[in-house]
């Protein structure tokens, strides 16, 4: 079983070097597709803060209009009609989020797949693994190592983001809401170390030309 | 001379403000030999301005439109403009001071702002656009003999100092002069410049240069005034705090307020010097009272901890301003807080006039105002008074003049603002009194008593300085007695008149009150105010009533004979309380114009130096009654007798009576005097005035003249007031 | 005065207004990229501020640690890239500052060259469809200094943004906004617009 490849060789590759390889696209266009995710979820965020603001400021003004009777049901009228409206985005956005957690469960396979494939080989070739890299100069317990650390950060964004998903719609804040938009949308876990460890793994790979 | 007669200047077009254009027609660019663009260095009656020539749009010869972008600092109004064309190299370096808006704020782009320029040493550039940076300041041009040219891109621009905006408007207002409180505006000045001048120094010798000041006067001497114009003079900020912004009704608040208005006076500091005027203090640092939760304690306590934790900052100075230093409190008033008072006193004779010279000098004066005169008019005005003064006279003249046509002010206008304008230290005062100036003239007879008053009132007044020669000390009281309606009061009101001074009179009514204490305190005022108000005159009329003699047992104890001990103890007491000091006005001043100006100037000296004394003078129809302390020497020592009118004084005072009553030919006044044996001065005015009214009665209202018969009708209804017991008695007071 | 001398001034001034033209569309371009970057510092100012006022640990946002911090520098990050993006377009801005003011100072060189054949009168005489030289020198002149003070003050403003003070950073979009000044922009269209006539004779 000559698992010894070089990149380049397309087409060529087998058992865990293929899979790798595989993996290290998916985590490619899993990470694309998140990052569509997560900017059509900041325009719905953004959104259901308009809505919740616009329904306070409304409610506020109702109570200064108590008097006019007819003022008050245009207003209810107006205000289911909001809050239907609210219902709708937070709808879109729970959507989203399940997209997302459905993204990170296909992360999380990854990671167990390549802890099996790192048991494989300590199964192999003992305790110091194989003498070539599979690519170019990793050993094979980083690329499970990188993909951890992906998953890691993904996962807390993604724990991030449902608590975001649960309380935007509640809070009156404003500065509170503007923090939640913003933690949407710059993911603060999310940081340059892990677009590192993607492009290098796209490297040692051989999807990106050295 | 200029090169530009029969030219008009006009405003400058909106667009050209910032474009360092001038607009001229292009005749008189050819004739002045300019191209397109050509830097000329306008001259104008104020200073000059650095433009660029280029012909109007309308191609209008006969008008001029200056920017003044670049000019010399302080130009606003253009007369008289010279155009010089000037040769303006490029220059290889510019030092230039930058004023911004916000010190923190520094960017380096002077240099692209000045690109384009022609700049002049010593011009104030005002760069018009919307930048930090507002207006530059050229120091110095390094181009050779030539004070002005050109900036370019390559010209090298040194930025020496940064100021902010606000400082240097504090720099360009030009403080109108102060008159008569000179010698405190240097002591203030001194105080404020001395740790920036010689930081050095002051540190070698240990010094730490006091920080706090009081500033103690009677309201309107110009106390807050004075502390801006010495602010503006050495270019200080000045930070103004009242009371009443201060204090604030949520609790906590005016301690806020204070915290903020001394952390504005430090970032003043940073900059420059900064004065921090805390005016009317009084109101916002009273004495400290027993309980111990009152809002002012807190403030107090707050502005004393704000005024140590100042320590040395250099250049920050505290004035606080009062009329009332005795309601600070005293934990204010030591060392190291507020350690030097500075009293400014009401202005004497040579302050008035040098006030009045300062408010006067931008008013057309008509040659006959003899401010002199005016001065010596006004006593007991302080500065406030005084321009209050002036500007009536102004007003008065205006009222005068011809619509359209100016005229000066002129003595008659100060005279007529005179009655207009009162001191304010007499307003609201007890004793001040709007009297109808009398002439000597007006009162018939009594030659020997007229002199005598005139020696121990007028004359000291007016001629102090033969007093002083002849080594006569001036009389500190003066006693009149003597029957009653022989014009005692008269007499006094004609001394008053004569002799210029502040005239208060009391009578017993107004003295007493029904409450303890009160008739003291209301005398002790009113001794206060006419020391205020010096030279004056109080004037005790029926002095009898309101003291009363001590050796009188049933009067021991009553508020008549607390009153006396009052009287007393003012007509000799030990000296002036501190707060009523006034200043000492001993340096000469220093006055341009002849001999003859010299010896007036001498001569009001002498006179302020010998008049800082109020003459007490009491009359009274009793003076047997009077106590013995009363009327030994050095209080009212000086006792003239007013006696009842004899035959020849009965005769000038029907004269005086009868100088507005058409007299029949028949009527004898010789006679008449004969037989008033015993008529008093107010009998006499009463027969006069009874006659005329028996010729109206009886010869119906068309009568002409008073005939002999009608006085010898009212002769026989009137009696005479006097009685010869009464003159006994006086006699025997006399000789007493 | 030659006639030679005023035609070759009309060739340095037709130049000048076409390089005023030509750069003045490069000017606007850049400032139009300037505006969706300057309203993207304010937007993160104004989060910052919130992030500034927000107390993570009493919302349920507490339990995920050093929120604040990465927030904060994602942020931060985010106005550099801004700045970055904005300092790129100041450089297209000087470059065509620079243009213009090459190009008008050599016009100004030119006729100062030749005043002596050049007197006032041929210099303000104007026709329908040639405005005198003076007038154009003027424009000219009007126009680069325009573009002179709007550089620095856009630069100047640029400056004053830092991370640390949120405020300027929240109100730069409406002090650039501000800065447009219609009479200053409209000099330099009114000025093109009247060589129209004399750009396009020959």
């Amino acid at each position: 079983m000559s698992e010894s490849t070089t990149p380049g060789k397309k087409g060529n590759l087998t058992g865990s070097a293929r899979k790798l390889k595989d993996n290290a696209a998916d985590w490619h266009n899993l990470i694309l597709k998140w990052e569509r995710l997560n900017d059509e979820g900041s325009t719905i965020a953004t959104k259901i803060v308009n809505l919740g603001l616009n329904k306070k400021s409304n409610m506020e003004s109702d109570v200064l209009m108590e008097g006019g009777s007819l003022a008050a049901g245009d207003h209810s009228k107006n205000l289911k009609q909001s809050n239907q409206e609210l219902e709708e985005e937070c709808v879109k956005l729970q959507d989203v989020v399940d997209k997302m957690a459905n993204i990170l469960s296909k992360m999380e396979k990854m990671v167990s797949d390549e802890r099996g494939i790192c048991e494989l080989e300590a199964f192999q070739y003992g305790e110091k693994g194989r003498a070539e890299p599979l690519f170019h100069t990793w050993p094979t317990h980083q690329f499970a190592e990188v993909s951890s650390k992906l998953y890691e950060s993904y996962k807390q964004e993604l724990a991030l983001k449902k608590t975001i998903l649960q309380e935007l719609a509640h809070t009156s804040n404003a500065d509170l809401s503007m923090v939640y938009l913003s933690s949407w949308l710059y993911q603060p876990y999310i940081d340059d170390s892990g677009k590192l460890l993607l492009e290098s793994l796209l490297l040692e790979t051989g999807h990106r030309p050295l | 001379m200029t090169n530009t007669e029969g030219v008009k200047v006009l405003p400058a077009d909106a667009a050209d403000t910032h474009t360092q254009r001038c607009r001229m027609g292009p005749a008189l660019m050819s004739r002045l030999g300019l191209r397109l663009g050509s830097p000329v260095l306008i001259r104008v009656l104020q200073g000059a301005c650095v433009c660029t020539a280029w012909p109007r749009r309308d191609l209008a010869d006969g008008f001029l439109q200056i920017s003044t972008q670049c000019s010399t600092p302080g130009l606003d109004t253009l007369i008289n403009p010279h155009i010089k064309p000037l040769k303006c190299p490029k220059l290889t370096s510019v030092s230039v001071k930058v004023f911004v808006r916000n010190p923190k704020h520094t960017s380096e782009s002077v240099h692209e702002l000045l690109e384009g320029l022609y700049v002049h040493e010593g011009h104030l550039v005002n760069l018009g656009v919307d930048t930090e940076i507002r207006f530059v300041l050229v120091e110095t041009v390094n181009s050779g003999s030539q004070k002005a040219g050109l900036v370019t891109a390559r010209t090298r621009v040194d930025v020496v100092a940064i100021q902010s905006v606000k400082h240097m408007e504090r720099r360009k207002v030009s403080g109108s002069t102060l008159g008569g409180v000179e010698d405190v505006c240097a002591s203030l000045k001194e105080m404020i410049t001395f740790p920036l001048r010689y930081p050095a120094v002051l540190r070698t010798l240990g010094l730490s240069c006091p920080r706090g000041l009081l500033l103690i006067g009677p309201p309107g001497v110009g106390k807050t005034l004075l502390v801006r114009h010495v602010a503006q003079d050495i270019g200080a900020a000045l930070v103004t705090v009242n009371g009443p912004d201060v204090t604030g009704s949520r609790p906590g608040e005016s301690e806020e307020n204070l915290r903020r208005v001394f952390d504005q006076a430090r970032a003043e500091a940073e900059e420059g010097p900064c004065v921090l005027l805390i005016d009317e203090i009084d109101s916002l640092c009273p004495r400290r009272t027993e309980s111990s939760g009152a809002p002012e304690n807190r403030l107090v306590a707050q502005l004393l901890t704000l005024m140590d934790a100042i320590g040395s900052r250099e250049g920050f100075v505290i004035i606080g301003a009062t009329n009332q230093p005795d309601a600070l409190d005293p934990a204010l008033r030591r060392p190291g807080r507020f350690d030097r008072e500075v009293i400014i006193g009401v202005p004497s004779l040579l302050q008035r006039r040098s006030i009045l010279t300062s408010v006067c000098r931008e008013m057309p004066l008509s040659p006959d105002v003899d401010l002199n005169a005016v001065a010596e008019m006004t006593c007991g005005f302080v500065g406030a008074d005084l321009s209050a003064l002036s500007r009536e006279a102004a007003l008065q003249a205006m009222r005068h003049a011809q619509a359209g046509a100016s005229e000066p002010v002129s003595m008659q206008h100060f005279m007529r603002a005179l009655r207009h304008v009162r001191p304010s230290c007499l307003r609201s005062s007890i004793g001040a009194t709007d009297f109808k100036r009398i002439s000597w003239e007006e009162i018939g007879g009594l030659e020997d008593v007229k002199l005598k008053l005139k020696q121990s009132i007028e004359w000291p007044m007016r001629f102090p300085e033969a007093l002083v020669r002849m080594g006569v000390p001036r009389p500190r009281g003066v006693l009149l007695y003597g029957p009653p309606g022989c014009a005692k009061t008269s007499l006094v009101k004609a001394a008053a008149s004569s002799s210029h001074c502040t005239f208060f009179s009391i009578s017993a009514a107004q003295l007493f009150s029904p409450y303890v204490g009160d008739s003291e305190k209301t005398l002790a005022q009113l001794f206060a105010q006419a020391r205020a108000c010096a030279p004056s005159i109080v004037f005790l009329d029926e002095i009898d009533s309101m003291v009363g003699s001590r050796a009188d047992s049933a009067l021991s104890h009553s508020v008549q004979s607390q009153v006396l001990s009052v009287l007393l103890t003012e007509l000799d007491g030990v000296g002036v309380r501190a707060v009523e000091r006034r200043s000492e006005g001993g340096r000469v001043a220093q006055v341009e114009g002849g001999e003859q100006e010299d010896t007036r100037t001498r001569q009001m000296e002498l006179q302020e130096v010998c008049n800082k004394d109020v003459l007490i003078v009491a009359a009274t129809n009793r003076a047997d009654v009077l106590d013995s302390a009363l009327l030994r020497p050095g209080r009212l020592d000086q006792m003239i007798y007013v006696p009842p009118p004899d035959r020849e004084a009965r005769l000038a005072v029907l004269h005086v009576c009868t100088a507005r009553v058409p007299l029949h030919p028949d009527v004898c006044l010789q006679d008449l005097a004969d037989l008033t044996e015993l008529f008093s001065g107010a009998d006499l005015e009463n027969l006069c005035k009874e006659a005329a009214l028996l010729a109206l009665r009886e010869e119906g209202l068309g009568v002409s003249c008073v005939r002999h018969e009608f006085f010898m009708k009212a002769l026989r209804i009137l009696s005479p007031s006097l009685s010869p017991e009464q003159l006994q008695q006086n006699f025997h007071s006399c000789l007493y | 005065m030659s006639s030679s001398v005023v035609s070759s001034l009309h060739q340095e001034l037709k130049q000048s207004f076409e390089v005023l033209r030509a750069n003045r569309a490069v000017w606007e371009r850049a400032l139009a990229d300037c505006e969706p970057l300057l309203s993207a510092i304010g937007n993160i100012a104004v989060q910052l501020q919130a992030l500034r006022h927000v107390q993570l640990a009493n919302t349920p946002l507490h339990s995920f640690p050093g929120l604040h911090e990465r927030l904060h520098y994602k942020l931060s990050l985010a106005v550099d890239s801004a700045l970055g993006k904005l300092a790129e377009n100041m450089d297209a801005l000087q470059r065509a500052r620079d243009a213009i003011g090459r190009q008008v100072s050599a016009v100004f060189q030119f006729y100062e060259r030749n005043t002596h054949t050049l007197d006032i009168a041929a210099c303000v005489s104007r026709s329908a469809v040639c405005p005198s030289v003076s007038d154009m020198l003027e424009w000219l002149q009007d126009s680069e200094r325009h573009y002179r003070l709007q550089l620095v003050q856009r630069r100047t403003l640029l400056q004053t943004l830092t991370p640390s003070d949120l405020v300027l950073m929240e109100t730069a979009p409406g002090r650039w906004a501000s800065l447009h000044t219609s009479a200053g922009e409209e000099r330099v269209t009114d000025a093109l617009c009247q060589v129209s006539f004399f750009m396009e004779t020959e």
